[in-house]
């Protein structure tokens, strides 16, 4: 497995439009207008700003339910996700639950590392390009 | 100056109770090459560095881990690099954040500050890496 580069920070939040607002009116990030929106299949919404290289994803838990969520209900705000990419997402997955960690299975070129495998670091696996 | 004139993410802590145990499970299982490991002057934190592409993830943890402990991690902070490093800290201030004085980072040369709230519960930092460009206009 080789990791490229980080592709972006998770940070859980309580009010996305909120948080983006700061962050464009303070920190000149602006939103990826491509990138984010309602994701009802994860319980959030998320929007993306990058900078440099990566970005930082905002999010925000729309229900209870779903670990988004449980971290918002024990930690309030802050650094949830670790986005690293990969150039073979499949392969990653493949090699890491050989070693034992608990993945899910890639979705539109992304995968889920549970945290219980990385000493609690949440990861998620992206793969950029098509193979 | 509008903002505080960001350019890239510099680095991303992750912070454990053992960092040279994180450092080791992300070389070994995910390919991140660990460029470097030292200990913090004055905390004696133990630290190690890896490099991807333009940001550097910082694994920091105490003096002296307890062995035999369930090793734990999070993700802490983020840095960002800044042209300006007395610029930002000036700009964010009259924006009413607590932001510490810049001071000498761990890494050569450059300066660091710490903003102290307003940030969504992640703490963040300020890095300035060699003198800040010169103001136009400004005599020589």
């Amino acid at each position: 497995m080789k990791a490229l580069r980080i592709d972006h920070v998770g940070i859980v939040v309580k009010d996305l439009e909120q948080a983006t607002a700061t962050y464009a009116r303070h920190f000149d990030l602006q939103v990826d207008p491509a990138r984010g929106g309602e994701l009802p299949a994860l319980g959030i919404k998320n929007a993306f700003m990058p900078i440099g290289e990566s970005a930082l994803e905002f999010i925000q838990p729309l229900t209870d339910q779903g670990p988004v969520a449980q971290f918002a209900k024990e930690r309030g705000e802050g650094q949830y996700l670790l986005s690293i990419e990969v150039d073979d997402v499949a392969a990653a997955v493949e090699h890491l639950r050989g070693l034992g960690y608990r993945v899910g299975e890639p979705n539109n070129g992304i995968a889920f590392v549970s945290p219980k495998s990385s000493h609690g670091v949440n990861l998620q696996l992206i793969q950029r390009s098509a193979r | 100056m509008d903002g505080i004139g960001a350019t890239h993410i510099d680095h991303i802590v992750i912070s454990s109770s053992d960092a040279a145990v994180v450092a080791d499970t992300f070389r070994r299982n995910l390919g991140i090459e660990i460029k470097r490991t030292m200990t913090r002057p004055g905390t004696g934190a133990q630290l190690a560095f890896a490099k991807l592409q333009e940001i550097i993830l910082e694994f920091a943890g105490p003096p002296a881990p307890k062995p035999g402990d369930e090793v734990k991690a999070r993700l802490w902070g983020i840095v960002l690099a800044v042209r300006d490093i007395r610029a930002a800290v000036e700009r964010l201030r009259s924006l009413g954040y607590d932001v510490g004085d810049p001071k000498p980072a761990v890494q050569p040369g450059a300066l660091i500050a710490t903003i102290k709230s307003g940030t969504h519960g992640v703490p963040f930092a300020l890095i300035q890496y060699g003198t800040p460009p010169a103001t136009p206009g400004a005599a020589t």
